[in-house]
This record gives structure tokens, C-alpha cells and sequence, in this order.
């Protein structure tokens, strides 16, 4: 077993040692230097980039980032379930159906945005139809705000949710509900009492796929929240590229990844020996 | 059988990135920034064959060309992004007995201020950004203050581009767009926060659909964004503001890496032309750098105020400048206050 | 069951709501959200243009590329990481998926950089492809892995009982029930390759442009229907190649 289990993970390892652990070594190099003039790092080592995090200027981006991530994350998982316990029991048509999941997502990002965009504004179809139905009377304030950017963020990442739900439902032996059923136990808590725990690796998963894109998004609060407000992914990605302040980029993402990986052993901890990996 | 088709389709992509054999010219520039023929034309009369690729903004270049090799040749960063470039000794000089249309640049950049003596860069084209709006709605703007009174609240948007946004409110308060000082900043950033329960967003090209529509009666913009646009929107106008605003200049550079400088500079040559460039700027509606060009733009363009400002407004115009670090640095901060505000 | 196709047909509009509208705007006169009648002229340019076409081929041959290596090595490190818990190489994975963008961009152009000098290599598709493998790993990991979490390993033990050996019992049993999972990921690794921006331009080299490094730069002076455009054709183009292989599939 030793054997094949080495041999099946040595291309990984390799992959991920040269192609992404030797480059972050690089970028946690250069966390410790100083800003150069213009961009990149000169000498002087300091820990001045780690220091500046602590500003409350930057926690409170920081928590407002956890904060939007988290609701996406849970609103995706709300709405996704069902939409993967459909797919699941949609017998030969799963395929199918999981791929129309994904359809959408092959058209560019950007443009999906602006078509979201167009759907929100205040003459937009949305609203042009409201007004129309007379339900409104003054177009509804639906894109730059916190909900634009959650549904922006929602949107983009429902399908990071639905794939492993459908994977761990999928496998879900029907049989057991029917029993549930057959014992006279209706549908809803058959569902809560049998369905649920049985894909908790799959919510485990979805829930990670989602949280950790949604926390270091950028261009959704940019284009749906109107660039009023400032989440930690836009922050790290100005320090690469307008302000040049690497360094200070390098820092805020490791602290944004150790912060990061903090949660998801507390959440490994407590989800009852169901580690995440 | 889809996975085999991939695999030699990748070796295949290996395999080309190194073949060098025939003379060719690696164009660095941003999207839709030359006329439709130009390309062609210069690999006609050259037999150099190029590949001109876009990016999406400069500040991807610098990041690009900061860390080494990235195989352009000739690319075209924006006039504050010479003096990094240079700086960094990313730079190759420029050999002006090969550029003999040097001559054909108009008198305003003959000199740049970024580059005086034009030892590393040629202008290409320039553009600047002002106030769009809807004049049915609005009445006459002529300033930016016009942009704090609350006439336009809820349906104004400003640059999501913190030199536009602070530049902006610095020349409000009668400072210069390009200051360094700690207290005209701090100013300038009150005065942005001031704005904020005013703004609808900020944005750049994407709002240019939304001013079209109605839903934004004000946005401050690029002129080049503008310009395809204006004839079919017979409500929206322009204004370079009272105050003062900022233009750019897109300037040609060659890399140092670059082992084609003879090619390069025979590129840059080729687009000093007026012939050459009026064909540019009909296409792509951004002001030309050289003389010559207006008499051979179409009528409609000729006198188009977004292209060629009156004098007046021009003489208001300042060139964006390359921030000092500890300046970059004020402005960086105070820009994410100004966001999280 | 009933209340829960109703919900899906919700869901699914939610999801096809943005495709719908830019496949209408892509047939608009228009070159705004402004409805001026139908015309094809956007598919005229798109398809017209040399330059998207070569960028949608890179896109279509980078994804391809990444998603067979990253399926393929991400299903084999999870059924090893399934058998027996490796925390620091979970730990690996997990931190390339915290990664910003950014940073995995410029670390790896840095990287590459260094690496070139000594080798006297250039940026080009096999920097991109080996970039998209690498982020790609963890998003097939993670979704195997679930469906591994779910599966009942007796399974494999009763084969090893018949005299299969290992290679044969993950072969036999356990990959055959992986399919789901693996289908799972492949479309999300797909998804995520085809579609990355950030990454790409930045160790992309000269000629390997992709589709949505076009669009962010052609998006950065205005959007123009014919990114709606191409958008459509490529939904139609790789929906109708599903749609295909499904048929084929059920027969």
C-alpha cells in the first residue's frame, strides 16, 4: 500500500513543491524586505510590512471581508442544496442537468458581471419590468450596495457549491430514504435526520470552495458594490499593481492566508474527527 | 482521445514558443490602440512579421516587465510609467538616427516633460479625462465642484482610479493635480469623503453604458471612452473643468532585453507617420502627438473638441506625474480611508 | 419532489439570467444595452477577428491541457490522502487555494523568471497550462475527496480479499464509483482555467494570449457586444459538444 499511495501522490507533490511552495517562498521573501522606489523589493529587512497590518484601518477591512465572505458562503449553501438534491435525483439526466450548472460559467467573468450589471441598474430589466408591473414606482437601488456584492459573489461561486454536494448526494443510497419513509418519517426530517449528516463532507467541501474564493474576490465589490467600499482582495491586488508596494501585498496575504487557515482548523476541530482532508 | 489532442497540442505551443527564425516584432500595447491596417502595412513594407498583443492596463506592464524577460519588444506604458521604467534600467535608449520622423511630432511633444530630450521614449497618443454629462438634465457643468452640489446626487460616478479621484478634488481646492504635500492630500481627502454620499460608484469604462441609458447623469471619464460615443447620444456632453484636468500621454518604449532593436525602432519610425497615425486616431478616436494629422482626419473628427481641446482649455490641461514613493505611499493609504469611509 | 423541481427551475433561471441577456445583446444593432433591432454584425467581427480566434484556440487548448493533468493527478493525490492522512500536504493544497490571485501570479512569474535564466527558457503556453495545473489541483482534490469520505472502503478490501492487487482494486472498484466525482471536478477545473484572468497575463508570454485576457483588455475601453458574442458561441459551441457526448453516452 505504501508503495502505491507514494506513487500516486509523487506528481502532486512535485507539482505543488515547484510550482507553487518554491514561488510563495519568493513572495514571503520579499514580505520581509522594503518597497522599492517603483515597485518590487530592495534590501533593508524589516517586519514593518507585518506591523502595518495591525492598523485598525485594515482590521476593519479585514472583518468586513470575513464578513461578506461568510454570508455568500451560507446563502450559496441554502441555495445550493436543494439545486444539488435535485441533480442527484434526476436519475439519468444528472449529468446533464450538473452541466447546465456550468454552462453559464464558460462566458468570461467580466461579462457575466456586466450582465448582471445590466439586469440591476436603474434601467435595467429588473427594474423596467417592476416599473412596468406598477409594483414600483421609483427604480429599486439594487446594484452598488453590499447586496449587489453578495449576489455578485453568490452567483459566481453556487456551482464551487453545487459540484461537491452532488458528488457526496449522488452517492446517497435512495434506499435509506425510503426506508426513513417506509418508517413513516416525512420528508423534511428524514431529510434533516439522514440526508444532511450523510454529505457533511460534501458541505465541508462546497463551504471551503466558496468561502476562500469569496474572501480574496476583487472585481465583484469593485463592479457590482460600485468600488465603495474596499474588501481585502482589491487591497492586495492595488499593492501589486497601482500602488506598487509589494512587500506590504506580500504581508497582507500572508496574514490574510494564516488567518485563513486558523478558521479552517478550528472549524477541522470542531466538526467531529471530520477532517477536511 | 480528446486528452491525446490536447497533450500535442500543448507540445506543439512548446515547440513554437522558441522558434525565432523568421525576423518578427513582439508589440506590447493596449487594446484596439491602432488602426485596423497598420499592422499589416508596416509587416508589408518591412517583411517583419509582428505580434502585437494587449494588456489590460500599465500597471500590469510594469508588473510584467519588472521581474524580467517577458519577450515584447516594443510596448506602451503610460507617461508616469516611463520614469519607473527607466529608473529600473528596464530601458533601452533610443537611437534617434533611426528615428527620422522624430520631426513629425507637434510642438507640445518635441519635449515631454517626463522624457525631455525623448532619450527613452516616443509619445504615441494622448488623451485626458474630464466630466461627461447630461446636459437636458443637469444644465451647463463647467467644473468639478459641480460635482458636489446636490443636484447630481445618487447619479454621479468618479474614476475608480485613486489619481483621478485625488487629482480631482486637489485642483477643487485650487491645488495641483500631481501635489505631494501631506496637507493638500489630507485636504483632498476630506474632500472625496465629502463626496461619497453624492457618488452612485466608482467607475471607469464600465459606466459608460449607464451615461448612455440615463441612469448617470455626471461621470468623470477618460475622453477616448467618450469619443466613439458621443454622436449617438445627443444629450451628453463634455467639459474639460474649469479647475483643471489631467492628460495622458501613451509613449512607445523599447525594452533593453530586446534582442530586435533594429526592428523595434524601425516599428516606432513607421508610426511616426501622419498618414500612419491620422488612420490610428480615426480608428480608435485618441488625440494624435503628431503635426500634420488634423488636416487628414475625416471632417467629423477634425474639430472635435474630445480629440483636439480649444487652446484655452487646453492651456489648463497638466501632465499626470510619476508619485515619489513616500507621496505614492500617503496617497495609497489615504485612497483605501477614502474607500472604507 | 414536486416542490423541489419547482426550486430547480428557479435556480436554474437564477444561473441562465446573465447568459440570456448578453446572448440577446450579442444579436442587438446596438453597440449599447439599447434594443435597436436584430443584426449579426458582432459575429461578423468576432469571427473576423484573428485575434480572438487564436485567443479562444489558447483558451480552449490551455484548459484542455490543465484540466486532463490537474484531474488526473488531483484524483490520485486524494484516494492517497484518503488512505492515510497527510496534514502537512492537506495544508499545501489548502494554502494554494488561499492564495490570492495576485500573489500566485507574480510568485510564480518570479519564479519562472529565475528558473528561465539558468535554463534559457521564455514565457509561453507551457508556463500557462503548468500555472492553471498547479491552481486547479486543489478545487479536484477537494471535490474527490468528499465523495471518497462518502464511500464505503469494505469494498475495496473485499476485492484485495479475492486476490486483486492494490493497483487493481482502485482501478476496478473504487475508480468507477469515483466517476461522478471526477466528471464533478474536471467541469469545475475546466471552469476555473478557462476563465482565469489574473494569473494568466501574468505568466502568460507572447503567444499565448487567451480569450479572457482579450476581453479585460478590450473591456478595459468600453464594452463591446462582440465580447457578448463570441461569449455566445462558445456556450453554444461547448453545450451542443455536452449535449453530444451525453447522446452518445446513453446509447
Amino acid at each position: 500500500m505504501k508503495r502505491l499511495r507514494l506513487a500516486f501522490l509523487a506528481p502532486s507533490a512535485l507539482l505543488l513543491a515547484t510550482l507553487f511552495l518554491a514561488p510563495l517562498v519568493i513572495v514571503a521573501v520579499y514580505s520581509l524586505e522594503s518597497r522599492g522606489a517603483y515597485g518590487g523589493v530592495t534590501p533593508p529587512f524589516t517586519l514593518e510590512s507585518y506591523s502595518r497590518i495591525l492598523d485598525p484601518l485594515y482590521l476593519k477591512i479585514l472583518w468586513r471581508s470575513f464578513w461578506v465572505a461568510g454570508v455568500s458562503t451560507l446563502l450559496c449553501l441554502l441555495l445550493g442544496f436543494p439545486l444539488a438534491l435535485f441533480i442527484s435525483r434526476s436519475g439519468p439526466r444528472r449529468g446533464l442537468y450538473l452541466q447546465l450548472v456550468m454552462l453559464p460559467f464558460w462566458t468570461s467573468f467580466l461579462i457575466r458581471t456586466y450582465a448582471w450589471m445590466f439586469l440591476l441598474r436603474d434601467t435595467g430589466l429588473i427594474n423596467t419590468a417592476l416599473l412596468a408591473t406598477g409594483l414600483i414606482s421609483e427604480p429599486l437601488p439594487l446594484l452598488y450596495n453590499d447586496f449587489a456584492v453578495i449576489l455578485g459573489l453568490v452567483y459566481g461561486f453556487l456551482p464551487f457549491m453545487v459540484l461537491p454536494l452532488y458528488t457526496t448526494l449522488e452517492k446517497l443510497d435512495p434506499a435509506l430514504l425510503e426506508a426513513a419513509a417506509d418508517l413513516g418519517a416525512p420528508p423534511w426530517p428524514a431529510l434533516a435526520r439522514v440526508t444532511l449528516p450523510l454529505c457533511r463532507p460534501g458541505i465541508l467541501a462546497g463551504s471551503i470552495l466558496v468561502f476562500i474564493p469569496c474572501l480574496g474576490a476583487y472585481l465583484t465589490p469593485d463592479l457590482m458594490g460600485g468600488g465603495k467600499s474596499i474588501m481585502i482582495g482589491t487591497l492586495v491586488q492595488n499593492q501589486f499593481t497601482t500602488s506598487r508596494d509589494w512587500p506590504f501585498g506580500a504581508a497582507l496575504s500572508f496574514s490574510l492566508m494564516a488567518l485563513t487557515l486558523g478558521l479552517l482548523y478550528i472549524v477541522s476541530k470542531r466538526s467531529r474527527g471530520e477532517d477536511l482532508l | 482521445m480528446h486528452r491525446r489532442t490536447f497533450f500535442f497540442g500543448g507540445l506543439a505551443g512548446l515547440a513554437g514558443c522558441r522558434r525565432s527564425s523568421q525576423p518578427r516584432l513582439n508589440v506590447y500595447n493596449w487594446s484596439n490602440y491602432i488602426g485596423p491596417n497598420t499592422v499589416a502595412e508596416f509587416e508589408r513594407q518591412t517583411g517583419i512579421r509582428v505580434r502585437y498583443g494587449i494588456f489590460e492596463s500599465s500597471d500590469e506592464l510594469l508588473a510584467k516587465a519588472l521581474t524580467g524577460n517577458c519577450g515584447w519588444d516594443v510596448v506602451f506604458p503610460t507617461n508616469h510609467h516611463v520614469a519607473p521604467l527607466r529608473d529600473y534600467n528596464l530601458l533601452a535608449p533610443l537611437d534617434h538616427s533611426r528615428l527620422p520622423n522624430l520631426q513629425n511630432l507637434a510642438s507640445d511633444f518635441r519635449a515631454p516633460e517626463w522624457d525631455p530630450q525623448l532619450q527613452h521614449s516616443v509619445p504615441y497618443m494622448s488623451t485626458s479625462a474630464g466630466i461627461v454629462y447630461d446636459r437636458r438634465q443637469l444644465g451647463t457643468l463647467s467644473r468639478w465642484a459641480d460635482l458636489w452640489e446636490a443636484k447630481v446626487e445618487g447619479r454621479m460616478t468618479m474614476l475608480d482610479a485613486q489619481d483621478d479621484v485625488l487629482g480631482a478634488c486637489l485642483v477643487k481646492l485650487g491645488h495641483s493635480w500631481n501635489s505631494t504635500a501631506e496637507s493638500e492630500l489630507r485636504a483632498a481627502q476630506r474632500e472625496a469623503i465629502r463626496q461619497k454620499p453624492l457618488l452612485r460608484a466608482y467607475l471607469n469604462a464600465e459606466v459608460r453604458d449607464q451615461v448612455v441609458a440615463g441612469d448617470v447623469l455626471a461621470a468623470q471619464m477618460w475622453t477616448t471612452t467618450m469619443l466613439p460615443v458621443m454622436a449617438s447620444a445627443p444629450q451628453l456632453d463634455f467639459v474639460y473643468p474649469a479647475e483643471g484636468f489631467v492628460r495622458y500621454a501613451e509613449s512607445a518604449v523599447v525594452l533593453r532585453e530586446s534582442p530586435r532593436q533594429e526592428a523595434a525602432h524601425r516599428f516606432i519610425n513607421f508610426l511616426l507617420q501622419p498618414e500612419i497615425a491620422a488612420a490610428c486616431v480615426a480608428a480608435e478616436k485618441t488625440g494624435p502627438v503628431l503635426a500634420g494629422v488634423r488636416e487628414l482626419l475625416p471632417s467629423e473628427l477634425r474639430d472635435h473638441p474630445l480629440l483636439f481641446p480649444a487652446p484655452q482649455d487646453l492651456a489648463r490641461g497638466v501632465w499626470l506625474r510619476t508619485m515619489p514613493p513616500s507621496a505614492q505611499r500617503l496617497r495609497d493609504r489615504l485612497w483605501t480611508e477614502i474607500k472604507s469611509a | 419532489m414536486r416542490l423541489l423541481s419547482i426550486y430547480a427551475v428557479l435556480a436554474y433561471a437564477f444561473l441562465h439570467l446573465p447568459l440570456l441577456v448578453l446572448t440577446v445583446f450579442s444579436f442587438n444593432h446596438s453597440r449599447f444595452t439599447q434594443w435597436e433591432g436584430l443584426s449579426l454584425r458582432w459575429y461578423t467581427q468576432a469571427f473576423a477577428d484573428p485575434a480572438l480566434r487564436e485567443a479562444t484556440l489558447n483558451s480552449l487548448l490551455i484548459g484542455g491541457a490543465a484540466t486532463a493533468l490537474a484531474t488526473a493527478l488531483g484524483t490520485l493525490c486524494a484516494y492517497a490522502l484518503w488512505k492515510k492522512k497527510s496534514p502537512l500536504f492537506a495544508g499545501a493544497l489548502y494554502l494554494s487555494l488561499m492564495t490570492p490571485e495576485i500573489v500566485t501570479g507574480v510568485a510564480l512569474l518570479a519564479f519562472y523568471q529565475w528558473l528561465f535564466h539558468l535554463l534559457d527558457l521564455q514565457l509561453g503556453m507551457f508556463t500557462v497550462i503548468l500555472a492553471h495545473v498547479s491552481f486547479c489541483l486543489a478545487y479536484v482534490v477537494i471535490v474527490v475527496i468528499a465523495r471518497l469520505r462518502t464511500m464505503d472502503a469494505t469494498l475495496e478490501e473485499a476485492a484485495l480479499d479475492l486476490g486483486a492487487n492494490e493497483l487493481q482494486a482502485f482501478y476496478k472498484v473504487t475508480l468507477p464509483q469515483l466517476l461522478p466525482a471526477i466528471i464533478s471536478a474536471a467541469l469545475l477545473a475546466f471552469t476555473i482555467s478557462f476563465d482565469d484572468f489574473v494569473i494568466t497575463s501574468l505568466v502568460a508570454g507572447v503567444d499565448s494570449e487567451t480569450l479572457p485576457m482579450v476581453m479585460y483588455a478590450t473591456a478595459r475601453r468600453g464594452v463591446s457586444p462582440v465580447l457578448n458574442a463570441v461569449s455566445t458561441v462558445i456556450v453554444l459551441g461547448l453545450g451542443g459538444l455536452i449535449l453530444l457526448s451525453e447522446r452518445l453516452q446513453t446509447k
